[in-house]
């Protein structure tokens, strides 16, 4: 995205990132407290953006393709960061990234986040993203790379979410 | 989750408390059974009111949170009788905005966010028009805590926190004269934050920290930092061993904790002692109305060896009229007169005549400050102690 400035990316084999479910925790807390030193509030700061961050590599962790690498980047301009994860993707994945993306237009995100995260049983495999969409407001897209890649790119705001 | 826990569940029966502290991240619901049977069965035992109290649990994914929100909505349903008080820290950020939801969802589940009401005298702080003074306060000690400092065992290059750092004044001097490795200046009032912030900003200063937090209940990690400060802070505390606790964990092993405070009825000046004594000794009473020790100077030794500290060293400064210009001093006192005999003594319910008697006390020491043959003293314990390595 034009204007933005990397500052950290992280990448790693996805074999290597899915074999235990720890990475997701590990990397979303190092790169939350990495990038937000210089924030107003870098705990504060830190703390959201983790919480967001692990959502997105949870799901990540759970929806990939079989070879190569996985990178997480962020990026900022002003009080902006973008996330970005690229990750190989097969026909499951893309399947479900796709119906993340549909998911993502509906009007009533709001209600669609709620419904989900009280639904009975497994739960909405896309709590996570409409989680970061409604409760974040981050701003999601969602577009295949190069034919068996997935790129997801989240842009939060988080200076002053909480008051 | 593999390996050690990352959370902790202590259940205290007679608070009907059930604290949840530290990260619960679990792959699958399963992996937290020991954290749901043990959150149902207090449930089932509990009458009245039920607390959870996640204050302190610093990350939560959404498997964890339906297992807790599931098992909670259940037992609402099935007894009526039973309301949950779900207890969150405005410092975390996401927590409240996760678990109003489910008490917007659920009629007998509340969400309370823990904060003003450990900090009895922060509305004062933070109404009172209390930055002047903090400022005044700050530029008087500065110039007996900087000769003081290294004897407590600061040194160039240590990394700092400045816990309670209120308008941040004494991080922006520390930093300029010990220029430590990192300084992390910690408050719970974000109006003097964002003060803070502006005067770092104005001196160019843009390697301190400021951060929102709880000094009860730091979300920082156990032997992050050489040196320690909280100034004039443990005074205003109804408990101050529960920060001392956090300053102690916070501290590397081999690293010391430091902290400054007064004991106000010892504030005297001459001519008008008498009225100046009586006023003062007034002021202890009307901050101990508000569960407030601003008497807490000489107990700093205790306090520290009960928090488990070694090598305690302990000074006494008298902040003065002859210190620099007798007006800042004349100022600081005028502030205090302000909010004490202000809204303080007004909010205690203190009749008219007690009032003016009272006032006249820090008039009379306004004028021994500016009186060329007058004197007036603030006296401040400074006291350190070295966590055990």
């Amino acid at each position: 995205m034009s204007g933005m400035k990397p500052l950290l990316e992280v990448s790693m084999g996805i074999d290597a990132f899915s074999s235990a479910w720890v990475h997701c925790d590990r990397i979303s807390s190092y790169v939350a407290r990495m990038v937000s030193h210089n924030r107003a509030d870098p705990l504060l700061y830190a703390n959201l953006l983790s919480s967001a961050l692990n959502e997105l590599l949870e799901i990540a962790f759970a929806h990939h393709g079989p070879d190569g690498d996985i990178s997480c980047r962020v990026s900022r301009s002003g009080a902006s960061d973008i996330i970005e994860l690229s990750l190989p993707c097969d026909d499951a994945a893309l399947g479900f990234y796709t119906g993340a993306a549909e998911q993502l237009k509906r009007a009533d995100l709001a209600e669609a986040y709620q419904s989900a995260l009280f639904s009975p049983g497994a739960g909405d495999p896309h709590l996570g993203l409409l989680e970061i969409a409604v409760d974040y407001k981050a701003r999601i897209s969602i577009l295949p790379e190069g034919g068996n890649r997935v790129r997801v790119a989240a842009t939060v705001e988080l200076e002053g979410a909480v008051s | 989750m593999s390996g050690d826990p990352t959370y902790s569940v202590t259940f205290n029966e007679n608070n009907q408390e059930f604290i949840i502290a530290g990260k619960l991240r679990p792959q699958n619901a399963s992996d937290i059974k020991p954290l749901e049977a043990a959150l149902a069965k207090a449930l089932v035992g509990v009458r009245g009111t039920f607390y959870l109290n996640v204050k302190r649990l610093a990350r939560i994914n959404n498997v964890a949170f339906r297992v807790i929100a599931g098992l909670m909505a259940q037992m609402v349903e099935k007894r009526a009788d039973l309301k949950i008080e779900v207890v969150t820290s405005s410092v975390l950020g996401w927590s409240t905005r996760k678990f109003l939801p489910l008490a917007q969802r659920i009629p007998n589940i509340e969400v309370v966010e823990y904060d003003k009401e450990f900090y009895p005298g922060q509305s004062f702080l933070e109404e009172g028009g209390f930055i002047p003074i903090l400022r005044n306060q700050t530029r008087m000690t500065w110039r007996h805590e900087r000769n003081l400092l290294p004897r407590h065992g600061l040194t160039p290059g240590a990394s700092i926190a400045d816990i309670c750092c209120g308008i941040g004044d004494f991080a922006v001097l520390a930093h300029k004269e010990f220029k430590p490795s990192r300084l992390l200046a910690l408050d719970h009032s974000r109006t003097s934050l964002d003060y803070a912030r502006k005067v770092a900003a104005e001196f160019g200063v843009t390697d301190i920290e400021y951060v929102y937090g709880d000094a009860a209940e730091l979300m920082i990690d156990d032997n992050s930092f050489d040196f320690v400060t909280c100034r004039h802070s443990l005074q205003v505390f109804d408990r101050p061993e529960l920060i001392l606790r956090e300053l102690y964990r916070i501290c590397k092993p081999g690293g010391r904790v430091y902290i400054t405070n007064e004991k106000n009825s010892h504030c005297l000046g001459e001519p008008r002692g008498e009225s100046i004594q009586w006023t003062y000794t007034e002021v202890a009473k009307l901050w101990a109305h508000f569960n407030m020790d601003i008497e807490f100077g000489p107990k700093s030794g205790r306090y520290m060896m009960d928090a488990g500290f070694e090598d305690i060293r302990i000074d006494t400064f008298m902040v003065t009229n002859r210190d620099g210009d007798p007006q800042d001093f004349a100022d600081m006192i005028q502030a205090w007169e302000n909010v004490y005999a202000g809204q303080m003594a007004r909010d205690r319910g203190d009749t008219a005549e007690y009032i003016a008697k009272f006032r006249q006390g820090f008039q009379d020491h306004i004028h021994a400050a500016l009186n060329p043959k007058g004197y007036a003293g603030w006296p401040i314990w400074a006291a350190s102690g070295r966590k055990p390595s």
